[in-house]
């Protein structure tokens, strides 16, 4: 990397920071591109040499976000113990505590996913492959060591629980409900759709 | 509209006759939600300014805030009517299946078929459900709720049929085929889904969810 390319790399990394802040503290509506350069000591036009708009700082921010999270859960996945309701459990509460460690940039990235003015570059929420993966894994581990019928339709599990899980954010939005209530709906909600999967109940 | 037709039948059953001034403000309140409902169906929630609104409806923006003391007021009105419209259809759809499957099949189907060439309008109304303050407002309206309801007395009826058990959850279970129902929303509104793509869908996730509860 020449000290150019290092540069740069310096000024997208402190512009995401302060944008993080501020999309935290402020909101994401109400931080202009112009407050986020201020932030972060650049000038505005370096900003846009990184990125094409607002919008695509916020993607980056959470994209950003969720490496962390997922180098959580890589160490924690392999020691998770139990039935596959438990992991699920606990798969979907880490990332509940994950989220609700900054509650408002999360809600702003939601809402941004509907805000007509974003380009189609802003990424929706609820598209998140890694997680989506996750439960997948888990839901057919659990049918190998049946507890899981044979027949049940794992893709589409999958999608119930995570239209679940996605939906229960509103607590979060609505009702400043914690990540320990929101786990706790989730666990009741993976059980319910266990009782249909289970091999009894397919028999 | 129907949200006017239903003030104007009250008046007609009174003693006396509104008065001019009275109808037409009804007719001013006509006007303003008509061009409100198309502005935030074009530009979005946030997009859609009184300004542009009231020009659409022919009037000044004085006009518009002696009616509406402000845009979140707007949306609610248009969301309180299509909401009860919406819900009725799917009261209706639901009496006409003969299982519980059916009938909530039935009930999904005729709020994707009524919001079918709406979809900006529900892009706007989602993504201002996620905000603190409008996304209480919307929940707190009744249709919200009445949705629900509807679900559960679909699977209480279930259970009187003998197709359900008795310990079958019914409130954490209409509360997840609510989520589900509303989930697919942003396929229709992100993927373009059409009708029959979602009641497939609708048709799969409400198994998948009554699963646990057949009897025997």
């Amino acid at each position: 990397m020449n000290l150019r390319q290092t540069q740069k790399e310096a000024t997208r990394r402190r512009v995401l920071d302060a944008a993080r802040d501020l999309f935290e503290t402020v909101g994401y509506e109400e931080t202009t591109v112009r407050e986020i350069a201020s932030q972060a000591g650049v000038a505005v036009g370096s900003v846009f040499t990184c990125f094409a708009s607002k919008a695509e700082v916020l993607s980056q921010v959470m994209i950003d976000r969720l490496e962390d999270l997922y180098a959580e859960l890589d160490r924690i996945t392999p020691h998770l113990r139990g039935t596959v309701v438990d992991r699920l459990s606990s798969i979907f509460a880490l990332h509940y505590a994950f989220e609700t460690r900054r509650t408002p940039l999360f809600l702003a990235h939601i809402a941004a996913a509907y805000n007509w003015r974003q380009g189609s570059d802003s990424v929706p929420y609820g598209r998140n492959p890694r997680l989506r993966g996750m439960i997948h894994d888990c839901v057919a581990d659990g049918r190998t060591r049946g507890e899981v019928a044979d027949d049940a339709d794992i893709p589409l599990i999958v999608d119930t629980l995570m239209a679940a899980y996605a939906w229960n954010y509103r607590l979060a939005a609505w009702e400043q409900a914690g990540p320990e209530q929101m786990s706790a709906i989730m666990e009741k909600q993976i059980a319910l759709v266990a009782r249909g999967f289970a091999p009894s109940a397919a028999a | 509209m129907k949200h006017v037709a239903e003030v104007q039948g009250q008046s007609e059953t009174r003693v006396r006759m509104p008065t001019r001034r009275a109808l037409a403000k009804q007719q001013t309140r006509a006007k303003v939600l008509a061009a409100a409902r198309e502005l935030f169906g074009a530009q979005g929630y946030e997009g859609a300014t009184i300004r542009d609104i009231a020009a659409a409806a022919g009037m000044s923006t004085g006009a518009v805030f002696a009616n509406f003391a402000d845009k979140s007021e707007l949306f609610r009105e248009i969301m309180t009517s299509d909401l009860e419209s919406v819900l009725t259809a799917m009261t209706e759809a639901a009496a006409r299946g003969r299982t519980v499957d059916e009938a909530l099949l039935k009930a999904f189907s005729a709020g994707y078929a009524f919001y079918r060439g709406q979809m900006p309008l529900v892009r706007a109304a989602l993504g201002l459900s996620w905000s603190c303050e409008d996304g209480q407002a919307l929940r707190a309206l009744p249709a919200m709720q009445d949705t629900i309801e509807l679900f559960a007395e679909q699977l209480a009826l279930g259970v009187e049929r003998g197709e359900l058990s008795q310990e079958c959850e019914i409130k954490l279970r209409s509360q997840m085929l609510f989520d589900n129902y509303l989930a697919n929303y942003p396929q229709a509104v992100f993927g373009g889904w059409s009708l029959e793509a979602l009641q497939a869908r609708s048709r799969d996730q409400i198994r998948v969810i009554l699963a646990g509860a057949r009897r025997g």
